[in-house]
């Protein structure tokens, strides 16, 4: 496959004749097409029999300094690592198995590497982010409820919004691990050992800012309010006005048009106290309460669809601060 | 009607919310091919002799590779974070013109071809105050009223007519005698 794909290049590139870019010059000579035809011919056939050609890691290349790229790393991402454990928290399991194996194939008898893996570092990087994005919801959104907060932590932390940041800041290339690409939990279990490595090079206040730089921002332009599925929102709404003496709550048929048409719409507000808590329309008035109730809890939640934006840029103090409080910190990072 | 004319439009996207907690440079990698002998290369040579350890200095996050190969015109290949690869061709430009195309490509977010924007700023959630609907200003006292009712049904802009106007004069009349 190798030797086919440096054909086609010599066939491209040595060629002087062939421009890519001025079309008008080209006089290409008259075995070039067959060449190529040939070229692709035995490419595809290759593919039928082996499959699809594996995508060559970016480290096999000739030019390729993992020195440079660590260090460049570390400056895009504008944050001071220790470079052994930045690199360190590049390493995967799979990779020192991988080598040992390799050393083993070829006869050595205690095989050595030198190098230890992430799964240390992986650890406190995920103690910090709970720590940290569990008291940012806390102080982003004092009004909800503590299982919305988790539903909210459960997704930010979800592998899938993590593999995307990963990927984002450009670790694919510089991960060592058995496969490649990598798979996705090597992704994300090297994003927090990145941050684990951030905590013990610059410090608490780099590594959380990190967090809120990189993962809490992933919840700008999400609404929360989708990323929490209320089993039962009348009983909650029942019991939240309880709590705060609001008054028994009372669906009112406010407007209503179009009866008995295919295009019905009423439209339901909730009052407590005769004040109107929240609205909501439907088609019939089963939907039209069940959306007035949902209403009226992200107004008691303060996320309805004009909250102020989530601030961030919000000082890591204030929200270190908040863990510092033992008992604050108990009961945000328990029974996660 | 020739389309390749116009450019596509689109909404401004930067890759991964870029900057709203962080600015990353976008592109990692910079690789520059070129002749040691030929003239096509003469720009590149004059670059990496002059302005190349400055762009290294003033670009860290930028892993630039230098690779000489003999009789082969010179190239640059830019790589990005989100997994494009750009491949650029350098033959017989000079040095300012491939240190212009070096600070275009590294203020780029990838291999993206240019759009029109349809507007400066694109946002998730267009309405704040939520859509607009038939009831959104209707006065609740409407509710309880049976149309068609005589009151709210009437015209609101009747012109004056000859009767009123005979009788407004006859009044004015009136009152000017009085004085």
């Amino acid at each position: 496959m190798t030797l086919l794909r440096i054909a086609s290049r010599a066939v491209l590139t040595l060629h002087p004749t062939i421009s890519l870019l001025n079309q008008q010059k080209a006089n290409v000579a008259r075995w070039v097409r067959p060449t190529l035809m040939e070229i692709r011919a035995r490419k595809k056939k290759l593919e039928i029999k082996n499959g699809p050609q594996k995508e060559s890691p970016r480290s096999n290349f000739i030019e390729w300094n993992y020195d440079a790229e660590i260090y460049a790393f570390g400056i895009r991402l504008k944050e001071k690592f220790n470079y052994t454990l930045l690199q360190q928290a590049f390493v995967d399991r799979s990779y020192i198995v991988q080598e040992e194996m390799k050393q083993r194939s070829v006869g050595v008898e205690n095989p050595s590497l030198n190098l230890s893996d992430n799964s240390a570092l992986a650890k406190k990087g995920e103690e910090l982010i709970t720590e940290f994005v569990i008291s940012f919801l806390n102080l982003s959104l004092p009004k909800f409820p503590r299982d919305g907060i988790k539903a909210i932590y459960r997704h930010l932390v979800s592998d899938e919004v993590l593999l995307k940041v990963s990927q984002s800041i450009g670790t694919k290339d510089l991960i060592l691990s058995s496969n490649y690409p990598p798979m996705n939990d090597v992704y994300v279990a090297t994003l927090k050992a990145i941050i684990g490595a951030l905590f013990e090079s610059s410090g608490e206040a780099r590594a959380y800012e990190f967090i809120r730089d990189f993962i809490c921002t992933q919840l700008n332009q999400v609404d929360v309010n989708e990323l929490w599925k209320i089993e039962n929102p009348m009983e909650l709404l029942k019991e939240i006005c309880k709590d705060k003496k609001l008054g028994e709550p009372e669906p009112r048929l406010i407007n209503n048009a179009g009866q008995n048409t295919i295009l019905a719409v009423h439209y339901v507000g909730i009052y407590a106290n005769k004040k109107q808590l929240g609205t909501g329309f439907g088609e019939n008035i089963q939907i039209a309460k069940e959306e007035a109730v949902k209403d009226s809890l992200r107004t008691l939640f303060q996320t309805n669809n004009n909250m102020k934006p989530f601030n961030f840029r919000m000082p890591v103090e204030k929200v270190a601060n908040l863990l510092k409080k033992p008992a604050l910190a108990a009961a945000s990072v328990d029974n996660i | 009607m020739n389309h390749s004319q116009f450019l596509i439009s689109g909404f401004l996207r930067p890759p991964f919310y870029n900057g709203v907690g962080r600015q990353i440079n976008q592109l990692q990698r910079l690789t520059i091919k070129f002749c040691k002998s030929h003239g096509g290369s003469k720009g590149m040579r004059d670059f990496i002799e002059n302005h190349l350890v400055n762009y290294a200095k003033e670009n860290q996050s930028v892993v630039v590779y230098v690779k000489p190969r003999r009789h082969r015109s010179p190239v640059i290949v830019a790589e990005y974070l989100n997994g494009d690869r750009r491949w650029m061709s350098a033959q017989n430009r000079n040095h300012e013109e491939i240190l212009k195309w070096l600070s275009l490509l590294s203020l780029q977010a990838g291999d993206t071809e240019p759009i029109r924007y349809r507007k400066n700023w694109h946002t998730d959630c267009p309405s704040i105050q939520g859509p607009w609907t038939p009831f959104t200003h209707k006065n609740p006292a409407f509710n309880n009223i049976a149309f068609p009712d005589k009151e709210l049904g009437k015209q609101l802009n009747m012109p004056e007519t000859a009767t009123e106007k005979l009788l407004r004069l006859v009044q004015e009349q009136k009152n000017t005698k009085n004085e």
